[in-house]
This record gives C-alpha cells, structure tokens and sequence, in this order.
C-alpha cells in the first residue's frame, strides 16, 4: 500500500490560517480596515487572525462560508450589506486557494506516484538486468565449456583422420619394401649357393694341378658366376639403398619433428610424397612431375607434406581408368604454387563451396572423416597461404596450393 | 475511512464517482447538485477541464447535521477517466468510503469499462481499500443513446457479481439519484459500525438518506 498519511491528503479540511497562507496579512487587513472601518477576522475555532482597531463584542458577525460551513467569521459594526460582501470577498479568496492548494497537493501525490512507479519499474529493470547478465555469464561459461568439447572432439578427428592416413600409407610402404626385400633375399639365397660353388674348387686348388683346376672351374662356370655375384650384390645394394630411402622419406611423416620450422625446397617434399605414395598411385594413374626451380621455403614441413599427401590420395580417388594426375610448381607473385591436378571425376559445383567445411565429405559413411580438406586448409593459413580449387564434372580438378615466400 | 473531528463536531465521507473517459461522471454530479435537496450543498467545483474532459476532479460538497448536532459531510468526487491520468485517479481514490462505477453502455465501450473496473481494483488495492467490502454502485449510464448495451445483456454480463446495477440518463438526470441512495445504503451500514451513527447520533439509515435529499 502507497498511500499518502490522511495529514498530507489533498482532499482533507483546511483551516482558515492555511488558507489565507501568504494573504493574512497587513494587506488583507488593510483592504478590509478601508471597506469595513474597525473589523476583527475569527478562525472557525474563534482565535483572531486579523483586527483593525478594537471591535465591541456586540458588534455584528457574519460566517465565511467555504463548501457547506463556515471556516471563520468576519465582525465590524456599520453597514451590515458591506460586512456581507466584505465576507463574501474572503469566501472567493479562500475558494480560490482552496482550489489551488488541492490541485498542487494533487499534482504532489501524482508525482510521488509516478516517480515511485518509476522507482519500482527501475527495481524491476535492475534486477532483471542482473538476471539477464547472470545468464550471459553462464551462457558465455557453457559456450566456452562446448567449444572445449568440440576441440577436443575435432583433436581426436584429426587424429583418426591422420592415422587413417597413415593405415594407407603404412599399406603403400609396406609394398614397397617388400618389392626390394624379396629380391634382396632372393640375391642372398643365389649369393649362398655361389659361395658353395666357389667352395667346391678349393680340392682342385689345393691340389695345385693347373689342368684339374680348369676343368673344376669350367664345371663350376666360375667366370658366369663371378660376374653374376657381382650383379647379385649390386642391385641388392640398390635395394637396401631403395629401403634406406623409403624410411628417411617415411620420417618425413613421423610426428617427432611435426612443428618443426625449417628452410626447405618444396621441389624435395613433393618428391618425398610422391615416392611415399607411389605405389599406390602407379597402380591406378599415371604421375607427371612438372617442378619448377624454387627458392627455399620456411615452413614446417611435416604438415606441408601431410597436406601433398592428402591432396594426392584424393586426386587418386577421383582418377580412374587411364587417369593422369599432374603435380606442378612455380614461382608466381610472391608465392610458391603447388598444382596439383587429375582429369578424374570432379566435383559438382553444389559441393564445391563445401568441400572445405569440416566433416563434408561425399565418401560413403566410415570412408572418410570429411576432415581432410579442412585440415589442409587450416595448415596452408597458418602459413599465411590459401588453397584455390577448379573442379569441372567428369573433366577433372585443380588443387593450387599457394604459400607466400614472405611468410605469414 | 472517513474522517470524524471530533472537535469540529464533523462526519466528513468521501464518495468517488470512476469510470473509463466520458461516461459521464461529471454529468452524474452536475444532476445530483440540482436534484438533490440536502441541508447544506456547496457548489460544483471543477478543477481544470479540457474540452469536456477532467484533468484533476470534480468536487460537489453536500452536508446535513444529524439529530445529535453532528454535521454529516459528503465529498463527492469524479476521477478523470483517460488512461494517463493513473496517479490522479489514485490520489482520488484514496481514503474513499464508497464509490459509483459509471460505465459507458454504448457497444464500442464494452473494452474501455472493462479496463477501467480493472484498474479501479488495482488502484483500490494499492491505496488500501478492500475493494470487495468497500461499497460500490455500477452505473451504466447513456442509456438514451442507439447502439448499446440491453439491459439484458448487461445483466447477464454482470451476472454473480455482487454489486447493484442502476440503468441511467445522466444528461437527462434519469437514474442518477437512484444510483446515489443505492450507493448510500451500503455507506451508512459501514459508517454505522464504526462511528455508531444510530446509537450515538441518533441517525438511522432513513434519515441518513433522506438528509441527503434524495
């Protein structure tokens, strides 16, 4: 409850001394001397407010009616006519103040009332202020505590995604070896068997019998044999050499030395890549190198070569029968560009503004993340590059890898 | 809660006349001030009026003294009824010991009464009267005008709610007095039991009406 105490009410009984206010003064009383001669003003509890002169008590009196009562009496002896318009002149200006008294107390409660409207709607607004602000901060807390989530959960896809890669490359590699593995041991195992021949001449040699020696070596055919020995060791040399390589290409891809900046040629890494993924490509398309000269490149080159490799298993997955996949480098504007290009498939154009958002993928389920696209674009950004793509249906894409030589 | 003086030997009670914009409040008081026969009635006191609208209120003041000598005040008021005007209708409202609802019986009007009832129970409740024990008269007024409400639907509007309904003509002065000795029945019930009007003042609820000249 807002009321106002009944004392300070615009509608309550006011006493002829408030009334009168600023008016009961010597000018009243002046005015009413000059009318009236003699006169004494009464309030309605018969105190005098004002008097001129000294007023018998029998003297006439007459009310001052205000509403329905009197609120005082006016007495002076003389006309009683002008008594009666002389109290009739006090009623007008007491009505008159009245009036004026009741609209500024009104006007007074109005804007208390507004003003405590105003106060409360204030309140309100404070506190659901706070409210709102509470829930921002919680929100912002949750958003935070999602996006947490989402990184990790994006951590852990990239890391499927790299180990899916690496599944298909460890099958690649895994060819690879074997290829000069099988022939090594199959030179080992003729080596052994020559190292036997060449055993059995040693009776002959012994012996020192320059005939029997001959004929022990024509038997043995001892001069095909050393030169097939020869060759046997050589190409196995070629192919530990092949192995040797295959690893130290293979390191290129291990996590150990990922974040590593270095100075390289990007001519290297492509040709790193390609001899990686060679066998997988060569089963299905023809691989052209067109490598410009390049200056050096500071970059971290373990993720530049997950980027080559990605981007080639996918030109392999687009190519098919008689497919040809075109892997360029040059110097244009500032930037090293890598093309990478396949006459394969190509990608319809509703799902070329996609193909860079994570998780979009057109592989069937369980057969890509759909992250791979999504990581090559983050690791050429933060090297301060970007990937352009040309794709027309069933006439092939066009990878371009641009890494600005300035750097990020 | 009407003031009692006990010096000033003085019963003085308060009376509102509420309602939504020119459903003829003022009009109400204008015809009580000509068709009542009271003792003592002072003159119609309008306070600021724009066109044929209240800005502050209206006051009618109208008395007689009981066979005790006690002078038995009323104050009749009218609240402004546009929206704007809340906190004067508020201060209006406060300390009111009964109040007439003047509501507008033209079709168009049926919203406009049905805010302003609601807010005189808000404002009866924010100014501390309790508004379901406090009297009330409901007034459909403009009767003379087309397009209204009948009587019937009215009734069947009104149905369960425990308040006298009084069909008038303000402008013509039908209903108006009715309405006014509807409302001071109720009035002098509560007055009786606070102030002991019959026993002390030997004032009972006949003369109490017939003092005010209805």
């Amino acid at each position: 409850m807002d009321a106002l105490h009944s004392g300070d009410a615009f509608d309550r009984e006011l006493s002829l001394r408030e009334l009168l206010g600023a008016f009961a003064s010597e000018r009243l009383g002046r005015h009413l001397a000059s009318l009236l001669g003699d006169f004494r003003l009464y309030d309605e509890k018969n105190q005098t407010v004002l008097e001129s002169g000294s007023v018998a008590a029998d003297v006439p009196t007459i009310d001052i009616m205000l509403d329905i009562e009197p609120v005082g009496r006016l007495q002076a002896a003389g006309n009683i006519e002008t008594l009666k318009a002389a109290a009739e002149l006090v009623a007008i200006l007491l009505q008159s103040q009245m009036r004026y008294h009741m609209a500024s107390r009104l006007h007074e409660e109005q804007v208390s009332h507004d003003y405590q409207r105003l106060q409360k709607e204030h309140a309100a607004l404070l506190k659901s202020e706070l409210k709102y602000r509470t829930l921002a901060a919680e929100l912002e807390a949750r958003v935070q505590e999602q996006v947490e989530t989402l990184k990790t959960a994006e951590r852990q896809l990239y890391q499927a995604e790299k180990l899916a890669s690496v599944g298909q490359l460890a099958a690649g590699v895994a060819h690879e070896i074997n290829n000069p593995i099988g022939f090594i041991r199959s030179n080992l195992t003729s080596a052994s068997a020559y190292v036997k021949d060449i055993s059995g001449l040693r009776a002959a040699i012994a012996s020192g019998d320059a005939k029997k020696i001959a004929a022990a070596w024509k038997t043995a055919d001892m001069d095909f044999l050393l030169e097939d020995f020869q060759s046997l060791l050589q190409e196995s040399i070629v192919g530990a050499d092949r192995v040797a390589r295959i690893v130290s290409d293979l390191k290129g891809f291990s996590s150990i030395d990922h974040g590593k900046e270095e100075r390289i040629d990007l001519n290297e890494s492509v040709r790193t890549v390609c001899n990686v993924a060679g066998s997988r490509i060569q089963q299905k398309a023809q691989l052209v190198l067109e490598l410009g000269e390049l200056p050096a490149l500071q970059c971290q080159p373990g993720h530049i070569n997950d980027v080559l490799l990605a981007m080639l298993f996918n030109a392999t997955q687009a190519v098919g029968e008689g497919g040809e996949i075109r892997i360029s480098t040059a110097v244009e504007g500032g930037d090293i560009c890598v093309r990478i290009s396949d006459n394969g498939c190509g990608i319809a154009p509703e799902n070329l503004s996609r193909i860079f958002d994570p998780f979009f993928t057109t592989r069937e389920v369980g057969a890509g993340t759909g992250l791979g696209l999504t990581v090559c674009r983050d690791i050429v950004r933060a090297h301060g590059g970007r990937i352009e793509v040309e794709s027309r249906v069933g006439a092939g894409t066009t990878f371009t890898i641009h890494l600005p030589l300035k750097g990020r | 809660m009407a003031d009692y003086d006990e010096d000033a030997h003085r019963l003085t009670i308060k009376l509102v006349y509420y309602g939504p914009a020119m459903s003829g409040k003022t009009t109400n008081l204008m015809q009580l001030h000509d068709q009542l026969r009271p003792d003592m009635k002072g003159e119609l006191m309008t306070l600021e009026t724009q066109g044929d609208r209240t800005l502050f209120f209206d006051l009618l003041p109208l008395g007689f003294r009981a066979p005790s000598g006690l002078l038995v005040k009323f104050k009749l008021f009218t609240v402004p009824g546009q929206v704007a005007h809340d906190g004067t209708r508020k201060a209006v409202l406060s300390r009111a010991d009964g109040v007439v609802f003047v509501a507008d019986s033209q079709r168009n009007q049926v919203l406009n009464n049905a805010e302003s009832f609601e807010n005189l129970a808000e404002n009866a409740a924010r100014v501390g009267l309790d508004f379901d024990a406090m009297p009330l008269v409901v007034q459909f007024n403009k009767r003379d005008l087309p397009d209204i409400l009948s009587e019937e639907e009215i009734a069947e509007r009104w149905q369960g709610a425990q308040w006298p309904l009084v069909f008038a003509s303000a402008l013509s002065g039908e209903g108006v007095s009715e309405t006014f000795s509807q409302l001071l029945e109720p009035v002098y019930r509560h007055m009786d039991e606070t102030y002991l009007l019959n026993i002390n003042h030997g004032l009972d609820a006949a003369s109490f009406i017939k003092g005010m000249g209805v």
